[in-house]
């Protein structure tokens, strides 16, 4: 049994939607059928923040709140979810949030147009964080641009909201809300709308049983890619399978010697369990995407996109994680390193799916990633480089270096791997590596950067990362 | 809030902010359409020089939702959007000189029907070779305008009999507005030809003549409304096309239409920043004193000449900065080129203009060996001598020597600067630099007509306000300070004045929100009208109430007092209105003592010049070009201010706009004249994490306008946006470290890791020939 609504909890009601259309955006629903228009577009890319809603999920018993992008999520993803917007922050006599009366009073609105995108990101940060610093301003607020303000007086709002009570309305509703949310139904859900489709299955064998149904449907998980098909070419996904109601295919499980990673685990829970086990792995995820990205989008996603700027896939290629690949083609698991074909192509056949990734947790290795951006932060990278070696007793036994955006599709550096591998640790050795670096990529000129240039980096994150292991110490200015 | 009705030097929220925090602040895209609203959608040329062979729009038409379909051969009148010349077409004809040059434009029953519907057009092209550097157009002499040369004294001269000589030539790049709200017009076509517009421009007056002229209609049948728009920075000052599309559309449907441009569209479509290159020649002494400058001054204007002219003689009027240029000679070359017509920008060229002699006044104390902070303070103007700037006019509000002393003592200047020296002979793969500049901009529209501004002024029987004038809210607080203006002089609560839409039938034929004058100009016209008012109310009392003599009250707590007799606002109000006393004024100003004869290029063109220091401290990554901005303090001076708070937020807010555009804010075309940088993720503008770590701004204390300017304020409009240019001298300071401060970088703008590392490269390469 399934059902063709989609049903979510908005201003402490059930909003029901039968048949919506599947490619349109949360904030065009926002805007044009809620009527509310506090919510902005203002890139239709999730590059700006101008549209930031919150969502409440629950979980055992609670709810969950966390900031998006309106403009890249479909509307179906709403389903079973609480949508807050800017005008719902208020309390219903009218006085502001804390958050809203902190940008009231610090001055963190000019033109004003960026600020409600502002207040959300800052409604979760508050909400979801007892204290906070400079460090969780940066990470809550980088994506959300503003061109008036130079973010001063908005960081000093956020700061002041530290000592305040996180008690609010909100916290009020709470049981009415929780009963709502239960209240909607769990059921698979099939939509039609004129000539499009959409599925939303609970269990990993519904999802197989529609995939052998459905043909060349896109699968959509966080959806921050493939929502630009819509968003910025205009074109119309016709079959959508969506991946985010499979509750068996969104889990962290930690064993001895590996990490396993639910397909549709979100990168920013990924991000806290990965930190333990490899900072710099972290590091990365953390300049990824905003948070609003993150909070959807997830490993599996950047995997199967195949981009040749994926930020996690060199580092996963040098950890050598596996894929995990299901369907109606059966299980198997393959090595990443053999699972990128191509500009964009990947293994994965018709009818299969990413069940789940799977990170080797190495004991004796020293892992090294460093990402270079025109920004710090919320930016695509120009180079990508990720390196894992082994060295014992100064010989180098074991070595795997693999860079993004130096190829069409992210790529191991064998050649110059071959010139390390059980060589001496040392700066000739790597003097001596770096020159084969031009043999493993020919890299493009492009509006990120130049070839020369990419070269370059390429060469010096090899030498940054023998100086750091022989300096025993990080050689970066912004860590 | 303050017992004494003091709404001036006060600081207070902008008017708005309450509602621009609960979501209810309107902008034009988010006005209610009536039923029957079609919405619209611009298609593009795909080539940036090309001759249209056919254009086939018939799928366009048969497409999902779609209405009408507009192109040239609908416009009724001028087929131009060009504000002072001709050259924006609104839609092309038989030629194509950019790449996103509009041909056509849609309207249907959803924005998104309608931008699917304008990708479904057939266009036949014969491609012709763009033009899209300056050095192609300098080499093709691809000239909008013919070459304008300037001097004063001898440069040539001065130069050979120099005993030092340093050549060379730098580049500032382009610059995308990139405001939070694109561009976006809402028109809705009233009785007979009557049209009202809702547009998010800083230009209404402009607006409303422009869509007349383009459907051959007199202007008192359009009507311009703006309630505020979601940032400018001189985007919305003559872009006109969305707003005349718009018309366009409910011209030829009759119905309501909303056009809003994607941010891809909005980025193509409209120009930005005029990247300039300059080639000099400079002779200075052996303490770094300049004798002579000759330099060609060449911009990229893109397809037209918009505000080219205007944009390139502030350029040249501000190739001085804050220094005496006793000789010096100007070459100033427009260069056309087959890319989006660059417009307005915050700075409007002269921001350009003194990067070309920061860079100049940098290179000197390198090729000398001395702190370029010591260079810099010996070639400032003087106070009783060298204070003639090269185009005649005498400099009399020169504060910079007082700011760069308290900033030089405040930052520490002296200490860091050998600390950083310290630093980087110890560290091999991270090196500081600290730079200070300094900022003297001028104020005023260079094109002597525009300075001048009108206002309405109503008092209501009840004793409330209401205030309109023709500045535009972007975002600057402009209402909320005039506002403040007007409640000071009746000595009433802020909260009694209304601001309102500005509106082209209440306030006519205005300048645009531009030139950091709106405050300046729009304040003093709406203080103009409350004097009238309070001249109409003053007569009545005395008439009335028996007072003689040529006793002026005081307007205070909500009274109007002559000596020991006060009236109560409210009461005397009413009492007026039942005495049949004009309640309602107009006002207006015009900016006194400038002149300024373009041709001779002399003069006054400005009332008064604004100051301003910033020292920066960076750190960068020698391996990968990365930069981090440290530290920076700043001393700015805002004049005796009306609201402290929001003159903070223009000073931060345009320090990190100028530090985006001189760092990491990067427009690239293709060779054959497509833009790639169209979106947020390829384009980049400051986020949170790239600020200063340490950020100290502190309003000049001793501030004060010489000339009689409201409240003796003085603007923060754009001149903070130079306050950035310490941010990329302080990182050419980091490089040069690299070779031991014996080589000048070669580094042009913006700083990019990318340029920063193949920078270090050029000197480390140098140093191995060289040392």
């Amino acid at each position: 049994m399934s059902s063709n609504a989609v049903e979510f909890v908005f201003e402490n009601k059930i909003i029901k939607i039968k048949n919506p259309d599947p490619n349109e955006t949360i904030l065009n629903y926002v805007r044009l059928n809620l009527k509310k228009t506090g919510t902005k577009e203002g890139c239709a890319e999730g590059g700006c923040g101008a549209c930031t809603v919150v969502l409440g999920e629950i979980k055992n018993n609670k709810i969950f709140y966390k900031s998006i992008n309106s403009c890249i999520t479909f509307l179906p993803v709403l389903n079973g979810k609480q949508l807050i917007l800017v005008e719902n922050l208020s309390s219903k006599e009218g006085k502001l949030h804390p958050v809203q009366d902190a940008m009231v009073n610090f001055h963190g609105s000019q033109c004003g147009f960026c600020t409600p995108g502002f207040v959300m990101s800052m409604f979760t940060m508050f909400k979801n964080n007892k204290s906070i610093d400079n460090e969780l301003i940066n990470d809550s607020l980088s994506g959300n641009l503003c061109r008036c303000t130079g973010y001063r007086p908005i960081v000093d709002a956020a700061k002041s909201l530290n000592h305040l009570s996180r008690y609010d309305h909100f916290d009020k509703d709470k049981p009415i809300i929780l009963k709502l949310l239960k209240k909607i139904n769990k059921k698979n859900i099939e939509i039609t709308s004129n000539y499009k489709k959409y599925f939303a299955p609970k269990t990993v064998k519904d999802l197989k049983k529609i995939l052998k149904k459905v043909k060349n449907a896109k699968l959509l998980s966080g959806g921050t890619d493939l929502s630009l098909e819509v968003t910025k070419k205009r074109k119309d996904l016709k079959k959508i399978i969506y991946l985010g109601s499979i509750k068996e295919l969104n889990f962290i499980k930690i064993y001895k010697s590996e990490m396993n990673i639910g397909a549709t685990t979100s990168l920013i829970n990924f991000e806290k369990q990965i930190k333990k086990y490899y900072l710099d792995f972290y590091n990365i995820l953390k300049r990824y995407g905003s948070v609003q990205i993150r909070n959807i989008g997830t490993i599996a996603g950047n995997i199967a996109t195949a981009s040749p700027i994926g930020d996690t896939l060199p580092l996963l290629m040098v950890l050598d994680a596996k894929v995990v690949i299901d369907g109606n083609n059966g299980k198997k698991t393959i090595s990443i390193n053999d699972f990128f074909i191509g500009y964009r192509k990947t293994k994965l056949k018709p009818g299969d799916f990413i069940f789940s990734i799977k990170i080797p947790l190495l004991k004796h290795n020293i892992f090294k990633a460093y990402k270079i951006s025109k920004r710090f932060d919320d930016d695509i990278s120009s180079v990508c480089g990720s390196f894992n070696l082994e060295i014992d007793k100064n010989l180098i036994k074991k070595v795997r270096i693999a860079f993004g955006g130096m190829s069409e599709v992210p790529k191991r550096a064998l050649k110059t791997e071959k010139i390390l591998a059980n060589s001496k640790f040392s700066q000739e050795t790597f003097n001596k590596a770096t020159k084969n670096l031009e043999k493993d990529y020919s890299p493009i000129d492009d509006m990120r950067a130049s070839k020369q240039y990419r070269l370059e980096i390429a060469k010096n994150l090899l030498l940054k990362c023998f100086f750091e292991i022989k300096n025993q110490k990080m050689l970066r200015i912004n860590q | 809030m303050n017992n004494e009705n003091n709404y001036i030097n006060q600081s207070r929220p902008h008017d708005s902010a309450i509602k621009h925090v609960s979501g209810h602040a309107e902008y034009t895209d988010d006005i209610k359409e009536p039923p029957g609203t079609l919405f619209g959608a611009i298609g593009w040329s795909k080539k940036a020089k090309a001759i249209i062979k056919k254009i086939n729009l018939n799928e366009v038409k048969k497409s999902e939702g779609v209405v009408a379909v507009v192109n040239y051969l609908d416009i009724p009148g001028r087929n131009d959007v060009g504000p002072v010349y001709d050259g924006d077409p609104i839609f092309s004809k038989d030629k194509v000189e950019f790449y996103g040059q509009p041909l056509f434009a849609v309207a249907a029953h959803t924005t998104e029907l309608a931008r699917k519907a304008v990708l479904k057009a057939k266009v036949s092209y014969k491609e012709l070779k763009p033009t899209t550097s300056i050095e192609e157009a300098l080499k093709k002499n691809n000239l909008l305008f013919n070459v304008k040369k300037i001097k004063r004294g001898n440069a040539s001269e001065a130069i050979s009999k120099s005993k030092n000589i340093l050549k060379g030539d730098f580049t500032t790049g382009s610059q995308e507005h990139f405001y939070l709200e694109g561009q976006v017009a809402f028109t809705i076509p009233k009785e007979g030809n009557e049209l009202l517009v809702y547009s998010s421009t800083q230009h209404p007056s402009e607006t409303q003549q422009i869509i007349s002229k383009m459907l051959k209609q007199k202007s008192n049948s359009v009507t311009v409304l703006v309630r505020r728009i979601g940032g400018g920075f001189g985007g919305k000052e003559t872009n006109f096309m969305t707003a005349s599309i718009c018309a366009l559309l409910s011209h030829k449907t009759r119905c309501p239409v909303k056009l809003k441009l994607d941010r891809d569209d909005d980025i193509i479509i409209t120009g930005k920043r005029h990247e300039f290159k300059s080639y000099y020649e400079v002779g200075f002494d052996d303490n770094g004193i300049i004798d002579g400058l000759k330099i060609k001054l060449a911009s990229k204007c893109g397809m037209s000449p918009d505000l080219s002219l205007a944009i390139n003689e502030r350029a040249l009027l501000h190739i001085d900065n804050a220094y005496y240029l006793k000789n010096i000679e100007v070459e100033n070359y427009l260069c056309k080129t087959n890319t989006s017509t660059s417009t307005a920008f915050r700075g409007f060229g002269g921001n350009q203009g003194m990067m070309a002699i920061e860079n100049i006044i940098d290179n000197i104390s390198r090729s000398l060996n001395k702190d370029p902070y010591e260079v810099r303070k010996l070639n400032f103007y003087q106070k009783n001598k060298k204070n003639i700037t090269h185009y005649g006019m005498k400099i009399e509000d020169n504060v910079i020597h007082e700011i760069f002393k308290r900033l030089i003592k405040k930052s520490n200047y002296k200490k860091r600067y050998n600390k950083i020296r310290e630093y980087n002979s110890k560290n091999k793969f991270k090196k500081k630099g600290i730079a200070i500049t300094p900022v003297k901009f001028g104020i005023s529209f260079t094109t002597i007509h525009l300075n001048q501004a009108g206002a309405l002024v109503h008092i209501y029987t009840d004793g409330s306000i209401y205030l309109n004038h023709g500045g535009i809210e972007m975002g600057q607080g402009t209402h909320t300070k005039i506002a403040q203006l007007v409640a000071h002089s009746f000595g009433l609560p802020y909260e009694k004045i209304q601001i309102s839409s500005t509106n082209t039938s209440k306030v006519p034929n205005t300048s645009a929100s531009a030139a950091s004058s709106t405050t300046d100009l729009n304040g003093a016209a709406a203080l103009n009208a409350v004097s009238k008012l309070k001249k109409n109310l003053e007569k009545f009392i005395k008439l009335k109430y028996k007072i003689f003599g040529k006793k002026t009250p005081i307007y205070k707590g909500g009274y109007i007092i002559f000596g020991n007799r006060s009236f109560k606002f409210e009461k005397i109000v009413q009492e007026a209105y039942l005495n049949r006393v004009s309640l309602s004024s107009s006002g207006f100003y015009s900016t006194p003592k400038i002149k300024f004869n373009k041709e001779k290029f002399i003069g006054r063109p400005f009332y008064y010049f604004c100051y301003g220091a910033a020292v920066s401290e960076v750190t960068i990554d020698t391996l990968t070009g990365e930069n981090v901005l440290e530290k920076v303090d700043i001393i700015h001076d805002a004049g005796n201010t009306i609201n402290p708070s929001l003159e903070l937020g223009q000073i931060e807010g345009g320090f990190v706009q100028g530090q985006g555009w001189l760092t990491m804010e990067e427009v690239k075309w293709k060779d054959n004249g497509e833009i790639t940088t169209f979106s947020p993720s390829t384009y980049k503008i400051p986020a949170v994490s790239d600020i200063p770590k340490e950020f100290n701004v502190e309003i000049f204390k001793d501030g004060n306008n010489k000339e009689n300017v409201v409240n003796k304020s003085k603007t923060t409009g754009e001149p903070p946006l130079m306050l950035a240019m310490s941010v990329f001298f302080a990182i050419k300071d980091a490089i040069a470290s690299v070779g031991n401060y014996k080589k000048i970088p070669n580094l042009n703008a913006p700083a990019t890791p990318e340029n920063i590392l193949m920078s270090i490269k050029k000197i480390k390469k140098n140093r191995s020939y060289g040392e």
